[in-house]
């Protein structure tokens, strides 16, 4: 369970306040996978990185007593600077491990860079930071109840979504994931569950096609 | 296994010391010898300079250690406050892991500088016992109050200049310019008996300059500080701490987000 406490996030803007989310009073349930819905910039990427604890609301809470990952995508989550080897022993370091040799060895099988691991990330193309982000998520040997994907696997070539889609798969009845992605297909392969970003505020559907068929009247007017 | 704050704090730190550490000194091979070398060669040179001129001893004191005492604090200190300055602005992108505050990179530097601190000065007072100096300060816990205030000074002013960070990324130039005068205003090269007394009160409101006076109090049996003051010190370290605390508060989802 998520539960959102008058949550607001508002950006400054020249024209003054604007407003991402208002006053949002939910209860989140988290024992399935949900999907979120929303068009460009309705907020899914901030409420990601909120419920991640990469960002703050600009009021209210957001509160879980869920084991929840860092937010996983492109943006945030690997530092430019660092190689990929040094990127999963920092992570593993502010999880509390001090021997970090057996989950950079996982995270290196997994991502199958070769000797960029070793190589700073901001060298990696978008697909191997997919790769080694993803992988870095999965390495942990305690499981995350809640893993947040923010449309990471958009990016990788048929080997790894393959390769990806299976490993999350096997964790699936421990881990649930709360997934951003445009594509409804590759939502529906993971998620039961909706929430859909509407009107500055959010409705959960227990069903994903309801949720879907919701998305479609509020926001697709261009039917033929 | 759950953690509490205080042990996600303790592996945060570890964490970020590891990679500062191998950022710091050990991209370039020489990095903990400049370390030394730098003050060291300071100390030579203004010893050097004040031995030409004809001194021996001031107050007492052999020119060396004395200026020693006033330099080894001094670059501690304007070490300290850039590394503080820029720590929330360089780790920004860290912060995408909700386990990684604003104020740990600060805390990491922190540990980094007193402890690069504390190794210089007694290596380096070492080297001068070796090489024939008295250098054994005659009142210990003092110098180390010292030493504490002035960290703790640093740390209150690193807050307030983190703070100013996120709001202007050209706050290191300006702290630059203010640090650049400061050396020839805090004692280092003089102590308060070596000025005349009316001039007293262009040093005394310099909180560096009381770390110096007081430093040199307590490290040399033959010097008696006539305007130290470990009041001036102690509410200087007080109130920057509280101005550093209260501007990071109102600054933290600035330090997050941006």
């Amino acid at each position: 369970m998520i539960s959102f406490v008058g949550m607001s996030k508002f950006y400054p803007t020249k024209q003054g306040r604007s407003y991402v989310y208002k006053d949002v009073n939910m209860e989140l349930p988290t024992d399935k996978s949900i999907g979120v819905l929303g068009p460009n910039g309705a907020g899914k990427s901030t409420l990601i990185r909120m419920m991640g604890g990469a960002d703050m609301p600009s009021k209210g809470k957001i509160i879980t007593d869920k084991n929840v990952s860092w937010p996983l995508g492109l943006q945030g989550g690997l530092q430019g600077v660092m190689t990929g080897r040094e990127n999963v022993r920092f992570v593993a370091r502010i999880h509390g491990y001090r021997k970090t040799h057996i989950i950079e060895q996982q995270v290196e099988e997994f991502a199958e860079i070769g000797r960029y691991f070793d190589e700073p990330v901001k060298t990696y193309s978008n697909g191997m930071r997919a790769r080694v982000a993803f992988g870095l998520s999965m390495a942990f040997d305690f499981e995350f109840d809640l893993l947040l994907i923010d449309e990471l696997n958009a990016v990788g070539d048929a080997n790894f979504k393959l390769k990806s889609t299976a490993l999350l798969k096997k964790k699936m009845d421990r881990t649930k994931v709360i997934m951003v992605n445009h594509s409804v297909g590759q939502l529906k392969t993971f998620c039961e569950a909706g929430l859909l970003v509407k009107d500055k505020s959010l409705i959960y559907f227990e069903n994903l096609d309801d949720a879907v068929r919701e998305y479609n009247d509020t926001y697709v007017t261009a039917k033929n | 296994m759950a953690r509490t704050s205080l042990q996600v704090m303790r592996d945060t730190v570890f964490a970020l010391m590891m990679r500062e550490l191998k950022t710091r000194f050990g991209a370039r091979k020489l990095g903990y010898f400049w370390a030394l070398a730098e003050p060291a060669a300071q100390a030579l040179i203004l010893s050097t300079i004040f031995t030409l001129v004809g001194r021996n001893t001031l107050t007492g004191v052999p020119v060396a250690i004395f200026m020693l005492s006033g330099i080894l604090p001094y670059k501690f200190f304007s070490k300290l406050l850039p590394q503080l300055t820029a720590s929330v602005h360089a780790n920004r992108s860290l912060f995408a892991y909700r386990q990684v505050a604003p104020i740990d990179p600060l805390i990491t530097r922190l540990f980094i500088e007193f402890a690069t601190h504390i190794v210089v000065y007694v290596l380096i007072m070492s080297a001068m016992a070796w090489i024939g100096y008295d250098v054994w300060p005659e009142d210990l816990l003092s110098l180390l109050l010292a030493t504490l205030l002035l960290t703790l000074i640093g740390t209150g002013l690193g807050l307030m200049l983190c703070s100013a960070m996120s709001h202007w990324e050209d706050t290191p130039k300006v702290l630059q310019m203010v640090m650049t005068p400061m050396f020839f205003v805090s004692g280092i090269f003089f102590c308060a008996t070596m000025v005349p007394q009316q001039y007293w009160y262009l040093l005394t409101w310099n909180p560096i300059f009381h770390v110096t006076e007081l430093s040199r109090d307590a490290y040399f049996a033959s010097y008696t500080t006539p305007v130290g003051s470990w009041a001036f010190l102690m509410a200087t370290a007080l109130v920057t701490n509280a101005l550093g605390l209260m501007l990071y508060q109102v600054n933290r989802q600035r330090f997050i987000s941006a």
